[in-house]
């Protein structure tokens, strides 16, 4: 099975010149806990609710005149949309991510894979994902 | 085998009346992404990092003043410690979520038991649950 098959295909994205106050918002009304930030057509970074809660609303910040980019991760792993599920549970276990933002092979957003994606098809694949990355309980 | 043996056990718990801005700032110091909330030895309820991420922020409260109980879930679905693991995974695919609050019999927090405890103890269980489990993307 390929991450194509799996993934969702619908990606919403988010400016990192927008603020955290449109992040959260958008993340609230789409019932997601991420957004991969794009410039210019460029994937930059990637932003989740946890980054929200612990870079806005634990430092008393204001959400609307903070920016996307100074609180989003710039560590986002990506996979190509062609390759086995195996191999892209093998990249989030190696890289210690749960998601994976997928590019088709011109380098454009395709999709998104998350572990509760690949437990749709394998238990065990997702679960050693789970295993291998950092638990927040 | 029985949710005590793998449940996470010394969990901490804020009041009803911590503001957001508080309970955010105590899952960042703890690394934790969800909180009991307890007065006088009784469970309220429970709120997460993306409640005070993505509902809070987007809603616009005030992060200062408003108090937890305003935003927490309080339908908060629990097992007990000596509860086997496939029957509390169980109930946490039947209710979509991948954390229970863990009570003891008299009622008294005893921890919690998520997804990543379950893993540790089956790989298949915990996959169900992963896929039962309300996307959270």
């Amino acid at each position: 099975m390929k991450v194509q098959d799996l993934m969702k295909s619908a990606v919403e994205t988010i400016a990192p010149m927008e603020s955290t106050k449109e992040a959260a918002r958008k993340m609230h009304d789409l019932h997601i806990g991420s957004l991969p930030v794009v410039d210019n057509g460029q994937l930059v970074g990637i932003i989740t609710d946890r980054d929200i809660c612990v870079r806005v609303t634990a430092t008393g910040r204001d959400a609307i005149s903070t920016r996307v980019k100074e609180v989003m991760g710039n560590a986002v792993k990506t996979c190509y949309a062609d390759i086995e599920i195996e191999a892209a549970a093998k990249l989030m276990i190696d890289h210690h991510v749960r998601r994976l933002v997928v590019l088709d092979r011109n380098e454009a957003i395709s999709g998104f894979l998350s572990v509760d994606d690949l437990a749709k098809t394998s238990h065990e694949l997702a679960s050693q994902v789970l295993e291998a990355t950092i638990p927040i309980h | 085998m029985k949710v005590s043996e793998l449940m996470t056990s010394h969990v901490e718990s804020i009041t009803p009346s911590t503001n957001l801005r508080g309970a955010a700032r105590k899952m960042k110091e703890m690394g934790v992404g969800a909180l009991p909330v307890v007065e006088d030895g009784k469970v309220l309820g429970i709120i997460t990092d993306r409640d005070l991420a993505c509902f809070a922020i987007a809603m616009g409260h005030d992060l200062n003043s408003a108090p937890v109980s305003k935003i927490m879930t309080t339908q908060v679905v629990t097992c007990t410690p000596d509860q086997d693991i496939a029957a509390a995974a169980k109930l946490m695919a039947s209710s979509h979520i991948r954390r229970l609050l863990v009570l003891n019999g008299d009622a008294s927090l005893a921890g919690f038991f998520s997804v990543d405890d379950l893993v540790r103890g089956s790989h298949e269980l915990a996959g169900a649950v992963l896929e039962a489990a309300t996307p959270v993307h």
